[in-house]
């Protein structure tokens, strides 16, 4: 085995530099029995994964693997295929997570566009995205969703500003986040002219703007 | 809108959401690619669209998804799976006479180099699954040690669920601290029919019920749900309510099992 073993307590001193990774051990012993890790941070967990403590990875996973795996299975209806993208999703968050500025954008924000983004492409059978989404674009949500409290509370304003939508404008916006239909693809497939599906979707995108920062 | 800035702040919105198509889209790209405020404008869209997948069903990811992430992590982060490099090799000039006996030594010994690889190779794989157990084993352990110091704290209160009329028969107990911010739910109910699942809520002194928990029951089985919630939150009431599959944002069912803190 090389490199330290960052999650086990057991650890053999033959080295000074086997000290510093007793430290380690140590450090996310503490984390783990005093509830820290639950409550870290996004930004220090991303940190933690960066050096390669697999104990960080399972605690964004707990907090965040629920949300995507809903998404990811009201686009795809298949179990399978979401998990599997799922794990993939987590699994490129370890290899890249160097790549991700918290600065930039939220995680969880972050996490709901490669959900949406993959499924669609595996809905459409599109090629499988590259795994450089993470430097594409920022993505600023407007919550912060790392407790699941607040997770909560977003799923019900969420579902609430939804329901207040004209049932049109409702549909038409499940179409197109749901389905990944553009405003073509939408007239299309509901026989509605063209330019009322744009208003539509206009008219509920300002909508949800308004209901969703409020 | 100006000539600087041909787009309102829908348009955002609205490409965010993978509406847009053809020329629209283009041109969108075109000046978000030399805009910084447009830019930031996008992110904040992507942000708001990316909240419209929070409505979806809630569907929670089976068990083994996360055992099988920690294994394939575990096996990437210290780097392991070596590479080889295949060496051009030179054309022995002087290679005679006694040296040919060597050639069933050097055999011998790539055999058992080969098989002392495949053997670290196979240990390798056992120590990563260990440690992907172990990861998991500290994580119930410093659940359980959390649950047993509440369990013995004075400030824990012991809530009893009661039945309520006409729903299916059941018994549970919650043990809540406020101070800790944490639950432990431990209940009895017959399974939900099929397109239902029970929901636990935590009823605040102020505010809107907060899910704690979804469950299905087993027939005959037990429920056990620890869950932590915002330390200091004043509960006036737990309670189980039946709803549809995956659970809701708010209760929209009927009450199956119900116990105020006292």
């Amino acid at each position: 085995m090389h490199g330290p073993a960052r999650t086990g307590v057991a650890c053999k001193i033959r080295y000074p530099r086997d000290c510093v990774y007793l430290l380690l051990e140590l450090q996310s012993f503490v984390n783990v029995t005093t509830g820290m890790d639950a409550r870290a941070s996004d930004a220090a967990l991303i940190q933690r994964i960066v050096e390669r403590d697999e104990s960080a990875l399972a605690v964004l996973y707990d907090r965040y693997a629920g949300m995507l795996s809903s998404v990811l299975n009201r686009i795809l209806h298949d179990t399978q295929a979401a998990e599997e993208i799922l794990q993939d999703i987590f699994y490129q968050l370890w290899r890249t997570a160097a790549n991700f500025d918290a600065t930039r954008g939220s995680l969880p924000g972050w996490l709901m566009v490669i959900a949406r983004n993959r499924a669609i492409s595996r809905l459409r059978r599109h090629n499988p995205a590259s795994g450089d989404e993470l430097e594409e674009n920022t993505v600023v949500i407007p919550a912060n969703l790392e407790s699941s409290v607040a997770q909560t509370q977003m799923i019900g304003k969420v579902r609430g500003a939804l329901e207040k939508l004209p049932q049109e404008q409702r549909a038409a916006v499940e179409l197109a986040y749901f389905e990944g239909l553009t405003h073509t693809e939408i007239a299309a497939k509901t026989g509605d002219p063209l330019g009322t599906v744009k208003t539509r979707l206009r008219t509920a995108v300002q909508t949800l703007k308004k209901n969703l920062s409020s | 809108m100006t000539n600087e800035h041909p787009f309102r702040d829908e348009d955002f919105d609205l490409y965010a959401l993978g509406a847009l198509d053809g020329e629209e889209k283009r041109a969108l790209e075109a000046h978000v690619d030399t805009c910084d405020g447009c830019t930031e404008k996008l992110g904040q869209a992507y942000g708001r669209v990316a909240m419209i997948g929070l409505a979806a069903p809630q569907v929670p990811p089976s068990p083994g998804v996360k055992e099988q992430l920690m294994r394939q992590i575990v096996g990437t982060s210290t780097g392991r799976g070596g590479t080889f490099a295949v060496m051009p090799s030179k054309k022995p000039s002087t290679f005679s006479g006694w040296m040919w006996a060597l050639v069933p030594l050097a055999g011998g010994f790539a055999v058992a180099l080969v098989f002392l690889w495949l053997h670290t190779l196979q240990l390798d794989a056992q120590i990563d699954a260990l440690k992907a157990h172990e990861v998991e084993q500290e994580r119930t352990i410093a659940q359980e040690r959390e649950e047993i110091d509440m369990l013995g704290a004075k400030d824990t209160v012991v809530v009893s669920m009661s039945e309520q009329k006409q729903m299916p028969q059941g018994t549970a107990r919650v043990l809540y601290n406020s101070k800790r911010g944490m639950m432990v739910y431990n209940g009895a109910l017959p399974a939900a029919p099929a397109d239902k699942s029970y929901q636990l809520w935590a009823v605040p002194m102020e505010g809107a019920p907060i899910s704690v928990g979804v469950f299905e029951s087993m027939e005959g089985g037990a429920n056990r749900i620890m869950a932590k919630m915002p330390p200091g939150m004043q509960v006036k009431a737990f309670a189980v309510t039946l709803e549809p599959r995956g659970g809701m944002p708010a209760p929209t069912g009927p009450f199956v099992l119900m116990g105020p803190v006292s």
